[in-house]
C-alpha cells in the first residue's frame, strides 16, 4: 500500500463528510450564503428565503382565505393536506384529517373522481355528489379534482376542490316550489273566478227566492182565506231551498278558501292580517285530514292584527296543520288532539299549533327545518314543508320555533310582529244597517257575466231604477252620452275592457261618475288590479256577495 | 472581524459568516459561548465576513457560510452551520 494514499484517503473521507455536513447544514435551514465557485462571489441565502417564504406565506393565505375546501390526497387515498375551509365544512380540525382515508367522508362516487380525475363525465369539469359530516349529515358538494405529478411525470396523488353548494341547492329548490305555488296560485285564481261568477247569480238568485218566499208565506198568513195547497206548496219548496242556500254558503267559502291562497301578487304586499280568520280558513281546508285522526282544540286569545302576506300565512298554517294531523295515527281521534291557539307574548301574536303524537326524537330536532329533510315516506313528503314554512315566516320578521317531547307531541310556534302602520286593508265593505227605504236611485251594472248582470238587477230593482250592460265600452258611450247615475257597480276583470280601463276612461270624459264607481271582483287579481284596488279611494265588492251586503252598498250610495 | 483572545500555541479558530444575516449571528454567538465555556486551554478565534473578504473565504475552500474552521492543530477541521450543537462543535475541535 502506498504510504502517502493513507493521508489522501482520509482527506477524501473528511471532505465526504464536510460534504455530508453542508448539505445537512443546508436542508435544516442553517446556511445563509454560499460562494459561487466560478465568480467567487458569495450568494446570500436569506434574500431568496425570504422570496421563498413571503412567497410560501401568500399561497398558505390564499389557500386558507379560499371559500372552497381544498385537499391533497396520495396515492393510497389518504389525506395529506386540508385546508381550514374543508376540515370545517365536513366538522373536523385540519390536523385530525391528515392521514385520514377519504372513504371516512367520500362516497363511491366521490372517491371515483379522486381517484381518476379523468373519469367524470364526459363534458363535466366538476361532479356534483354529497360528503359526509363528521355528525353524519349529508352536505352537496361539487368537486373539481386535478391529478398530482412529480417532476418525472409520474402520478403520486390528486388534488381536490371541494364547493359547498348545500346553499344554492335550497336556494335552487326553495325557488322550484314557490315556482309551482305560484302556479297552482295563477290555477286557483283562475277557478276561483270561474266559480264566483256563476255562484253570485246562484247565491243571488236563491236569496231572491228566499225573499219571495218569505213575503209569500206572510201573505198566506195574513190573508182571509188561504188556498191549502199553497201553504203546502210553500213548505215543501222552502226546506230545499234553504238546503240550496247552505251549500251555496259551503261552495262559497271553500273557493274563498282557495282564493287566500292565490291572493299573493309578485310582490307579495303585507297587509293587516286577522290570524284567526286566516287559520279557520286553513283548517277548513285541512279538516278532512285532521277529522279522522283528532279532536280539534281552539284556543283563540284576543289578538292584534298582523303585518303579514294573508295568502303565505295560510299555506304555513295549513303545513302545521296538515303536519300535526300527519303526527297522529288515522282512527283513533278521541285519544289524540291538535290544538290551534293564539296569545300576544313578548310584543308579538304568537300562534301555536300542537299535536299529541309521537314528538320528535331531540337527534333529528335540529334538522327539521332543513330543506329535504323528511321523515315521511318517499312520496309522502318531499321534506320541503317545513323548510318553506320556516323562509316565509323569517320573511315576515317572524319566527318559526318548535317545541317536542317524546311520546307526548310537538308544538310548532310561529311569532310574528303586530302590524306597526296603516296598512292596506282587504276586507268586504262592512254591511250597513238600514232602516226603511231610501230614494229611488239610477243604477249602471257592467258584468260580462249575464247570469250575474241578471241577478244583480233582479235583486236592485224593486228599490232602484237599474241599467245593465255586459260590456263597458257601452257604458263608457253612455256616460260620455251625459247620462247620469248615482252608482256604476263595475265588474274588474272582463275582456276587451276592463273595469279599470273604463274607470280611466271616465276620469276623462265625465270625472263625476268615474267617483261613482265600485268593482265587483271575482279573484282573478292580476298585479295591476291589485295596485288599482289598494287605492283606498276605490271601493269593491267581492263575488259572490249576499244581497243585503249588495243593497247596503247601493243604498249608502245612493242617499 | 474580530478577535475574542489571542494566546499563543492554543487552539487557532476562524469563523466565517455572512454579515448580519441569522444564523451567521447565532454562530457567532454560539461560537463564543462554547469557547468561553469549553475552552479552558488558550485559543484564538478570529470573525472573517464573507462578504467583506471573499477572497480569504475562496483561500480557505469555504463554500457556505457559518463555517467553523479549526486551523491548529491540524489537520483542519470544519464545522458547518450555525453550532447549534454544542457537542457536534466540540467533538470536532477535539478530534486528531
Amino acid at each position: 500500500m502506498n504510504p502517502t494514499a493513507a493521508p489522501h484517503r482520509r482527506g477524501l473521507a473528511q471532505r465526504l463528510s464536510e460534504a455530508q455536513a453542508t448539505i445537512d447544514a443546508l436542508l435544516s435551514g442553517q446556511i445563509d450564503a454560499v460562494v459561487d465557485s466560478k465568480t467567487a462571489t458569495p450568494v446570500l441565502l436569506s434574500k431568496a428565503q425570504d422570496a421563498l417564504r413571503q412567497s410560501e406565506e401568500q399561497h398558505r393565505q390564499i389557500v386558507e382565505a379560499t371559500t372552497d375546501g381544498i385537499m391533497k390526497v396520495d396515492a393510497f387515498e389518504k389525506i395529506v393536506f386540508v385546508n381550514g375551509r374543508l376540515a370545517e365544512m365536513l366538522g373536523y380540525e385540519p390536523r385530525q384529517m391528515i392521514g385520514m382515508g377519504v372513504s371516512t367522508f367520500m362516497t363511491a362516487s366521490a372517491r371515483a373522481i379522486m381517484a381518476d380525475p379523468f373519469a367524470r363525465p364526459a363534458g363535466q369539469d366538476t361532479l356534483d355528489t354529497v360528503l359526509c359530516h363528521k355528525s353524519g349529515t349529508a352536505i352537496s358538494v361539487n368537486i373539481a379534482a386535478s391529478p398530482l405529478v412529480d417532476g418525472e411525470g409520474r402520478r403520486f396523488g390528486t388534488l381536490g376542490m371541494v364547493r359547498d353548494v348545500t346553499e344554492r341547492d335550497k336556494l335552487q329548490s326553495q325557488l322550484m316550489v314557490s315556482d309551482r305555488m305560484a302556479s297552482v296560485g295563477t290555477l286557483a285564481a283562475g277557478v276561483a273566478h270561474e266559480i264566483n261568477n256563476p255562484l253570485a247569480a246562484v247565491i243571488g238568485n236563491l236569496d231572491y227566492i228566499a225573499e219571495i218566499l218569505g213575503s209569500a208565506v206572510r201573505d198566506s198568513s195574513t190573508s182571509a182565506s188561504p188556498g191549502k195547497s199553497d201553504a203546502w206548496l210553500l213548505d215543501a219548496i222552502k226546506g230545499p231551498i234553504n238546503d240550496a242556500r247552505e251549500a251555496a254558503a259551503r261552495v262559497r267559502l271553500i273557493v274563498r278558501d282557495l282564493k287566500i291562497f292565490s291572493r299573493s301578487p309578485i310582490d307579495e304586499p303585507k297587509c293587516r292580517v286577522d290570524v284567526q280568520a286566516v287559520m279557520e280558513s286553513s283548517l277548513r281546508m285541512a279538516w278532512n285530514e285532521v277529522r279522522h285522526r283528532a279532536r280539534l282544540v281552539k284556543l283563540y286569545g284576543v289578538v292584534p292584527k298582523v303585518e303579514a302576506n294573508e295568502g303565505r300565512l295560510g299555506q304555513v298554517f295549513l303545513n302545521l296543520i296538515v303536519n300535526a294531523a300527519q303526527a297522529l295515527p288515522e282512527g283513533h281521534a278521541e285519544q289524540n288532539e291538535i290544538r290551534v291557539s293564539t296569545r300576544v307574548h313578548d310584543g308579538r301574536v304568537v300562534i301555536e299549533v300542537s299535536d299529541t303524537g309521537a314528538g320528535i326524537p331531540p337527534e333529528i330536532i335540529g334538522r327539521i327545518f332543513d330543506a329535504f329533510f323528511t321523515t315521511k315516506g318517499v312520496g309522502v313528503g318531499t321534506g320541503l314543508g317545513l323548510a318553506i314554512c320556516h323562509r316565509i315566516v323569517t320573511d315576515m320578521d317572524g319566527e318559526l320555533t318548535v317545541e317536542s317531547t317524546l311520546g307526548k307531541g310537538s308544538t310548532f310556534r310561529v311569532a310574528l310582529p303586530i302590524a306597526r302602520h296603516e296598512a292596506i286593508e282587504v276586507t268586504a265593505p262592512v254591511v250597513e244597517a238600514m232602516a226603511g227605504p231610501g230614494r229611488r236611485g239610477r243604477i249602471l251594472v257592467v258584468d260580462d257575466e249575464e247570469l250575474v248582470l241578471r241577478s244583480v238587477k233582479r235583486l236592485l230593482t224593486k228599490e232602484h231604477d237599474v241599467v245593465a250592460l255586459a260590456k263597458a265600452k257601452q257604458a263608457l258611450a253612455l256616460c260620455a252620452g251625459g247620462e247620469t247615475f248615482d252608482l256604476i257597480l263595475c265588474d274588474l276583470m272582463m275582456p276587451d275592457m276592463t273595469g279599470m280601463d273604463l274607470h280611466r276612461e271616465l276620469s276623462r270624459v265625465a270625472p263625476e261618475q268615474a267617483k261613482r264607481m265600485v268593482f265587483l271582483t271575482g279573484g282573478a287579481f292580476t298585479a295591476n288590479a291589485w295596485t288599482f284596488l289598494s287605492d283606498p279611494a276605490r271601493e269593491h265588492l267581492e263575488k259572490p256577495f249576499s244581497p243585503t251586503t249588495l243593497r247596503a252598498v247601493v243604498r249608502r250610495h245612493v242617499q | 472581524m474580530a478577535k475574542a483572545r489571542s494566546k499563543r500555541g492554543g487552539l487557532l479558530l476562524r469563523l466565517y459568516v455572512a454579515g448580519n444575516a441569522p444564523n451567521s449571528l447565532r454562530a457567532v454567538a454560539n461560537a463564543k459561548a462554547i469557547c468561553e465555556e469549553y475552552l479552558t486551554s488558550r485559543y484564538d478565534l478570529e470573525i472573517v465576513d464573507l462578504l467583506k473578504h471573499p477572497n480569504r473565504a475562496l483561500k480557505d475552500g469555504i463554500i457556505v457560510t457559518p463555517t467553523l474552521l479549526r486551523l491548529r492543530p491540524l489537520p483542519v477541521q470544519r464545522v458547518i452551520g450555525n453550532l447549534s450543537d454544542t457537542n457536534q462543535v466540540l467533538l470536532t475541535l477535539a478530534s486528531k
